[in-house]
């Protein structure tokens, strides 16, 4: 009897050690000179942080550093804490984070630094005590705006419109519903009514039930604005599922290779978003001028992001300090095969 | 001397040993993973980020123990701490605050007990439901940016260090109530209850075991629980919303089944628990310091938490004589449908005992 529970047992650890040595070999030794600096994304799940570290990556090679791009499989602040609490071990230099609860990684990334570790925020700010400059991809009001506008275009400025968020907790998507509402609220767009909001939580799945839910309670529904990529490309597909794309626009901010069907098929003509890439490439030129001491955020300092050019430090947003990428960028069928990302 | 070697061996072959033994292996892995890893700070922070987990997991333990699962214990959470967040946002003292948050998580796992055991009801399917429920509930209390201005001396019991800034105060804590919870359940007479009812619950209620208030009691022993997490858990992130804890109850889960408590009832124990707890937390941490990605870490805690469930069923097989293959006991029905002979005709009835009458 105990033979054989011995036997279970060895086979088990016999799994156990084969799968760790995988591990171990896979993980590697790696050695280099420059800043080491870490790369934080709301989750490795999402593809456009995969974008972003891509644009991280391409950079470090320009400086000379090394990026370590890892996170957590769920949208989740708390998850993060373990990576920062990592990071800070490890010695690295610098933390470029992203995330949807700015509040719990703030206690952890004044650990990091009381470490000597840089923090810059970028895409999901943390609070503004928790890291030394936030890199905002476009400035909020323009975002909102921008939607609006597109809905507005492809509308022909009149009917019903509904919001497709992520979560209700997500701070950057409550600031452009923010502005859309302003925005919407303008004489101009008098004819424009926002008749809901509806949230699918980042998950394919739930934005598509929430897409065909809108299809059903709204029949006069003109426009639906989906300030999110992943929710983008659900309501895209189930649109097109149920074959609405002619009676509803879609458009918000998308990833030119998830939509570049949809657009084809006519399923979303004018959609935007900032170049991704360019977006994780200027946050780690960022970070490297905090780590060296050129930036300290003090509004009016300036830096050269490589061949993005100079950009400067500001309030952006009421938030500060903050460098800015520039304003979206708009995707038509015209020219959606220009970018790859 | 066969005596002696036979505790040796009943010891050796115990899960909480193959547990201390699986600590050490990770340890020496995550070693050469990582040369941060052996830091006397790091080690004793390792569990830090996990003890909202334990706490939850210690919580559930009593329910599985009973042989009923709580699926909802996150969402629960959530909604103690959002409970507790709003309290404290209207001007409340925070510990009372705290402590309506405790209150309010164990009437949510009342109802839990209520519905399990008043009226009878399968509790996967029950807290299934609670969970949906009462993570809804939570964005309801509470939706939007959350509350994050807390007392420094609150959020200290979370994540404050003493000792030079090193040893984490939640380490002490989270020890205390493993003790207690540990003589709870395993040297009260409600403990043995638990036990008897997660064997077998007809025999339970025969022997006069007052079956309907201990179910009650251990799924308010796991709402209780969930608020403890939510306090420490608001301590250490100093955020509340209504998100709190997703995506945690498959390190929960984890912890409870690797801890060796048998997912059918009636077998488990607290130390196992919090072992299971001390390795899921090394494991990531050391996977953490490697940079291991994220998705092939959960690959690894699924896989780990996999292997505990076939490698417990083998171990009860070995000793047993036989595979226990049932699903979880679902109400007196799965009885009959699986062992209609036993359940139509006491054993000692059955007609192979009546030979040679």
């Amino acid at each position: 009897m105990h033979r054989r529970r011995l036997a279970v047992t060895g086979i088990v650890a016999g799994a156990a050690l084969v799968t760790m040595l995988a591990l171990t070999l896979s993980a590697g030794a790696r050695t280099s000179k420059g800043y080491k600096i870490f790369f934080l994304p709301k989750t490795t799940t999402i593809p456009v942080f995969t974008q972003n570290a891509l644009g991280a990556k391409a950079a470090a090679k320009e400086l000379g550093d090394t990026i370590t791009y890892n996170g957590p499989t769920d949208v989740s602040g708390p998850k993060q804490v373990p990576f920062i609490d990592s990071a800070a071990r490890q010695g690295y230099n610098g933390i470029v984070i992203s995330t949807s609860d700015p509040n719990a990684v703030a206690p952890a990334l004044k650990r990091a630094a009381a470490k000597g570790v840089k923090v810059v925020s970028y895409d999901g700010d943390t609070a503004p005590d928790s890291r030394t400059i936030f890199v905002a991809p476009s400035s909020n009001k323009l975002i909102g705006a921008i939607e609006v506008q597109w809905a507005s275009d492809e509308t022909h400025n009149k009917g019903e419109v509904a919001i497709l968020s992520a979560t209700p907790t997500s701070p950057n998507q409550n600031t452009w519903i923010k502005f859309m509402k302003q925005e919407l609220a303008k004489p101009k767009y008098k004819n424009m009514k926002l008749v809901k909001i509806a949230y699918g939580n980042d998950d394919p799945t739930e934005s598509a039930k929430q897409t065909q839910a809108l299809v059903q309670a709204y029949p006069n529904l003109k426009a639906i604005i989906a300030p999110t990529t992943v929710g983008i490309q659900a309501a895209a597909q189930e649109l097109q599922q149920e074959g609405k794309c002619k009676k509803i626009q879609l458009t918000g901010l998308g990833l030119p290779n998830d939509m570049r069907k949809y657009v084809k098929a006519g399923c979303a003509n004018k959609f935007g978003l900032w170049d991704e890439r360019a977006f994780g490439y200027l946050a780690t030129y960022v970070v490297h001028n905090v780590i060296a001491g050129k930036l300290t955020g003090k509004l009016g300092q300036t830096l050269k992001a490589g061949k993005l050019g100079t950009f400067k430090v500001v309030v952006s947003d009421g938030n500060k300090p903050v460098v800015v990428l520039g304003p979206p960028l708009a995707f038509t069928p015209k020219n959606i095969d220009k970018y790859h990302f | 001397m066969t005596a002696a070697r036979a505790i040796a061996l009943r010891l050796l072959a115990r899960w909480e040993t193959l547990l201390v033994v699986a600590i050490v292996g990770a340890g020496i892995w995550s070693t050469t993973l990582s040369p941060f890893f052996l830091k006397r700070a790091n080690l004793l922070d390792l569990v830090t980020p996990y003890i909202f987990i334990g706490l939850m997991a210690f919580g559930l333990t009593f329910v599985v123990v009973a042989g009923e699962i709580d699926i909802s214990i996150v969402s629960n959470m959530a909604v103690s701490v959002v409970c507790f967040a709003q309290v404290f946002d209207a001007g409340v003292n925070v510990w009372l605050a705290a402590l309506i948050g405790l209150v309010v998580a164990t009437v949510l796992g009342l109802v839990n007990g209520a519905l399990v055991s008043v009226l009878d009801l399968p509790s996967l399917a029950i807290t299934l439901g609670t969970m949906a429920a009462y993570a809804g509930l939570a964005y309801v209390i509470l939706s939007g940016e959350g509350v994050a201005s807390f007392p420094s001396g609150y959020t200290k019991i979370g994540g404050g260090y003493i000792a030079g800034n090193e040893l984490p105060i939640a380490l002490p804590v989270i020890l205390a109530v493993a003790v207690v919870l540990g003589i709870v359940l395993h040297a009260t007479r409600f403990g043995r209850y638990v036990f008897t009812i997660g064997s077998n619950r007809e025999a339970a209620r025969f022997s006069g075991i007052p079956v309907m208030r201990v179910r009650m009691a251990v799924f308010a022993a796991s709402g209780l629980m969930a608020g403890l997490a939510g306090v420490v858990y608001v301590g250490y992130f100093g955020s509340a919303r209504a998100d709190a804890g997703t995506g945690s109850l498959l390190d929960v889960v984890t912890a409870v089944v690797l801890g060796g408590v048998d997912i059918f009832g009636g077998a488990g124990s607290m130390l196992g628990v919090f072992l299971a707890l001390v390795l899921v937390a090394e494991l990531r941490n050391g996977m953490q310091l490697a940079n291991i990605q994220g998705d092939t870490q959960d690959i690894v805690i699924g896989g780990l938490l996999l292997a505990a469930i076939v490698a417990g069923n083998l171990v009860r097989r070995a000793q047993t004589g036989r595979f226990r293959v049932r699903p979880l006991r679902l109400g007196r029905k799965e009885v009959i449908a699986h062992d209609a002979a036993d359940a139509l005709m006491p054993s000692k009835l059955a007609p192979q005992n009546l030979k040679g009458r």
